[in-house]
């Protein structure tokens, strides 16, 4: 079955966190406690004036190796065929192993609920034939999501401030080359 | 969330019992759920954005009477589709539980940001009786001069509102903003625009316009198209910006100094002859200055720039060279930004519509063009009104000292407060504001003690602001979302286009437009303005139907409700004539500003304030992107976002202060200070501290934004209209990056 990815591209991030906007509004997720499925990253690196900054916007990345699935004791956290990985909130006894072994931090506990809650890839949305929603408003394309064979064979797998990709395999893969930085 | 009905109460209160009933809290709670959540009641409505001038089309999805998702409309030329982060996040400033609800009256007579005003709930009757009342008696008694209107130009029933009882003192924020700009413009090109086809630039000059991290998407495309064609980007910023990531070239330079950077590129220009000949031959009157202006610009050499900017002469000269041979190219100015807010900033903005016309890209492909707009009737074609009453008395924020700010019509807030207070002291006995709060005046502390002079304050908006602390009577205001209009596109226009804006909910609570209010004040103070031929009141739907038909959209607005866009694509046929000051050439040396109080031609000046032995550092301040102004700080998803604001400070400088991290510090100028926590990033210059507009919000009504940050305004200088004449800043600019300071650990 078909396999989804993201593709970021992060020279193209303005930083205006329309896929963050997109993720809540879409989602319902409860604002002000923290529970964020999608978060804009942003890094410095180099000292003034030859200082560089770098945006990645990262949610879940749906690994192939998820180590969250591996580590949930009550097997709460399961695999769609098309490789959305889900967190079965009526499972979830909240012992946060999820959240710890996650090498991205993805998986977040709700106070209110008292569960984890992560990025479903708009599992519903993909359902009904339409992209997330993050990659749907991304003005610049920065952030784009379609068919992993399709991205798989582009850019590279990792970047500075990304964890090493080789254990979990996650979903995602970023575009380095091009303009500017000459 | 799980938002109980019991929750909603406590949060708005027992007042919120009696509106809604059940209907309403229904619509409330639903909007909690997940918007993916099934039902079948769904419709998808166009509208139209209303947080920034960008505009951009909205495809909505409402369901069972709740906004649940908002994203771009195809075909859109402003948002080509997709939406900023402000814009996605535009449902929460319809459901923000903080809203102005109901017009309430003020029962403590004490005002102050600490003072409960001890609001009372009135009715839309009377609280529209009381400011007619109010205002109609200061006008009998006092003159139409005694009246203060802290408000935009728009829309065009609320002018006439102000020209039908000779509003003359009204004053927005346009000195912080586009002021100097439009009225430079205005004289060296023709009109005013803010359209630059960055598309098909070839080469883009940036001073200071952080253009990209302000996320206005009609930008932000163009430039990220220009970097898909190869084109070339040169940003000067003491900042390490989002938009210098875009650039190829980045220069830190020196704050308050690209206008000697431009005078150099001029020189370079001119001096070697690289000009556009063919353009600045035909369309321009260099041939008949061309001494004057030769002469004039060989004393700024790239060597004297790089004395006053930090920018190396080779650079600044090889840049003027590739600029005029590898084009188009363009310098966009626009608004509020590093280099068109210092006090030189006039004289700036005359040297960038000189580059451009050197370039010879004016109303060219890859240059700044004039909109081809869409010509939507105003209230006055469609209903004309009987001629307007003069406007007599004197101005409060001093701008007939200033003759071309005074023919220009934008206001002036950088002098209000001194007007109020000083200048004019008792003149003002009544006041509106209109969506405006006080942190958007620089020095606030000094506004608020104005405000408290004027006798009768109302205030027109949608959140319980700092300003509503200070209101006699208080409008609440509908939000962009749930208000109808026609839309037609200023910033980004080849060809005309029109949106759709339409309520995509009913206006919640007791909340109204600012046309209502317009049309509904107009009706008690001068009737005879707000009727139509027949003798009939004018009503607000059938204006609409009738602009919608006269401008071809459609037979009436709710048939163009449902096409949502008119786009009409034509060839793009540049301007052969220019209409500059009755003339038909863009002008380089401009006689009318010799005649007006200004220069003829851009004279190098220094910023208002340098850096001293008391104040070292320079002050800057920027607006993040996830946010507008300082409106945007309640909305919840924003407010995740970017919650508060910090001290910027480079780690040398922070290191010499012994600043720490997150360390609380205090930041000086002559007129005030301020504290907050450290932040250390190696994107500012060592020499300058950088804060984030917008924050500071005090009112204790604002449960989200309210008592988070620091007042960036509160350490940058106002001024009087007398220092502004003086410094030679004759097409008004407030000054807002000038202040210099000291910073301390607390």
């Amino acid at each position: 079955m078909a396999k989804y990815g993201w593709l970021l591209d992060p020279k193209r991030c303005i930083e205006c966190r329309a896929c963050e906007a997109a993720c809540k509004q879409w989602n319902g997720v409860e604002t002000g406690i923290g529970v964020r499925y999608r978060l804009v990253h942003v890094q410095e690196a180099g000292a003034f004036p030859a200082v560089r900054v770098q945006a990645l916007s990262l949610a879940c990345n749906h690994c192939d190796n998820a180590w969250c699935m591996k580590v949930c004791p009550v097997k709460a956290i399961t695999r769609r065929p098309d490789g959305v990985v889900l967190i079965d909130q009526s499972r979830c006894v909240s012992c946060r192993q999820c959240e710890k072994f996650c090498p991205y931090q993805v998986p977040t506990f709700n106070e209110h609920t008292r569960k984890m809650e992560k990025c479903t890839m708009c599992a519903d949305r993909i359902d009904q034939g339409l992209q997330p929603a993050c990659a749907t408003l991304c003005p610049t394309e920065a952030l784009k999501w379609g068919l992993w064979e399709d991205i798989r064979s582009q850019g590279v797998d990792r970047v500075a401030g990304f964890t090493n990709p080789v254990y979990t395999k996650p979903n995602i893969r970023f575009i380095t080359s091009g303009w500017p930085g000459k | 969330m799980t938002l109980t009905r019991r929750d909603w109460f406590r949060l708005t209160g027992a007042g919120a019992v009696t509106l809604g009933g059940e209907k309403l809290f229904g619509s409330f709670t639903d909007y909690f759920r997940p918007a993916a959540e099934a039902a079948a009641n769904e419709q998808t409505l166009i509208t139209a954005c209303g947080i920034c001038d960008s505009v951009c089309g909205i495809q909505a999805t409402v369901r069972d009477g709740s906004i649940r998702f908002l994203k771009g409309l195809p075909g859109d030329i402003s948002g080509r589709g997709r939406l900023c982060g402000k814009g996605t996040s535009g449902a929460q400033f319809v459901y923000d539980p903080d809203r102005l609800k109901y017009p309430m009256k003020r029962t403590n007579p004490a005002k102050g940001l600490d003072v409960d005003p001890g609001w009372v709930r009135i009715t839309w009757q009377e609280a529209l009786d009381t400011i007619a009342a109010k205002f109609g008696d200061a006008i009998t008694q006092y003159g139409a001069e005694s009246l203060l209107f802290i408000s935009r130009p728009a829309p065009d029933i609320w002018v006439r509102f102000m020209n039908s009882i000779g509003v003359v003192n009204r004053v927005d924020h346009l000195d912080e903003c586009y002021l100097s700009n439009r009225i430079i413009q205005r004289y060296t090109t023709g009109g005013y625009t803010w359209c630059h086809d960055f598309d098909h630039s070839k080469y883009i000059v940036l001073f200071g316009w952080d253009l990209v991290a302000k996320t206005k998407l009609v930008y932000t495309h163009g430039i990220v198209a220009a970097k898909d064609s190869g084109a070339k980007i040169v940003c000067f910023n003491p900042q390490y910006s989002a938009t210098a990531r875009f650039a190829d070239e980045w220069y830190p330079i020196k704050p308050g100094t690209d206008l000697a950077v431009a005078l150099a590129m001029i020189q370079v220009i001119v001096s070697e002859n690289l000009y556009n000949k063919d353009f600045v031959d035909t369309y321009t009157n260099f041939g008949e200055f061309e001494a004057k202006i030769r002469e004039h610009f060989q004393q700024y050499t790239p060597e004297w720039a790089e004395q006053e900017s930090d920018v190396p002469a080779e650079a600044i000269r090889r840049i003027a060279r590739e600029f005029a041979a590898n084009g188009p190219a363009v310098v966009p100015a626009h608004k509020k930004t590093l280099c068109a807010n210092y006090r030189n900033g006039s004289q700036l903005v005359h040297a960038i519509s000189i580059l451009n016309i050197l370039a010879g890209t004016i109303d060219r492909p890859g240059g700044r063009y004039f909109p081809r707009t869409a010509e939507i009737p105003g209230v006055d074609a469609v209903y004309p009104p009987p001629a307007y009453p003069p406007k007599k008395g004197r101005r409060v924020d001093g701008k007939d000292k200033l003759p071309l700010v005074l023919e220009d019509g934008g206001g002036l807030f950088s002098t209000t407060a001194d007007g109020i207070l000083n200048r004019y002291p008792g003149m003002i006995k009544a006041c509106l504001f209109n969506t405006y709060t006080v942190l958007g005046f620089p020095n606030p502390p000094r506004m608020f003690e104005a405000l408290a002079t004027i006798p009768f304050v109302a205030v027109i908006d949608t959140l319980p602001t700092d300003t509503v602390s200070y209101a006699d009577i208080v409008l609440p205001s509908a939000t962009y979302l749930e208000g109808n209009d026609l839309v037609s596109r200023e910033y980004t226009a080849p060809y005309p286009q029109v949106v759709v804006r339409q309520a995509l909910v009913p206006a919640m609570f007791e909340t109204k437009s600012i046309g209502y209010v317009a049309l509904e004040l107009g009706k008690r103070m001068a009737p005879d303005y707000f009727k139509d031929s027949a003798g009939q009141w004018i009503n607000l739907s059938t204006l609409l139907d009738e602009k919608t038909k006269r401008a071809g959209l459609a037979e009436n607005f709710a048939e163009f409700k449902q096409k949502g866009i008119f786009t009409k694509e034509q060839p793009f046929t540049p301007r052969t004539s220019f209409n500059v000051a009755g003339g038909t050439k863009c002008q380089i040396y401009v006689p009318q500003f010799a005649a007006k109080g200004g220069d003829p031609l851009p004279v190098w000046r220094t910023k208002r304030e340098l850096p001293s032995a008391e104040y070292p550092y320079y002050y800057l301040t920027f607006i993040p992107g996830v946010h507008k102004r300082n409106s945007t700080e309640n909305n919840p998803i924003l407010h995740e976002m970017f919650p508060t604001n910090a001290a910027l400070l480079n780690p040398k400088l922070a290191s010499e202060l012994k600043i720490e991290e997150g360390q609380m510090v205090r930041i000086t100028s002559r007129v005030g200070s301020i504290e907050l926590p450290a932040h250390l990033t190696q994107t500012v210059r060592p020499d300058a501290v950088m804060v984030a507009h917008g924050f500071g919000h005090r009112s204790r009504l604002l449960q989200t934004a309210g008592g988070l940050g620091a007042r960036d305004g509160d350490v940058i200088p106002d001024q009087t209209i007398d220092e502004m004449v003086q410094s030679g800043d004759f097409a008004g600019a407030a000054g807002i990056m000038d202040a210099v300071v000291r910073i301390e650990r607390v």
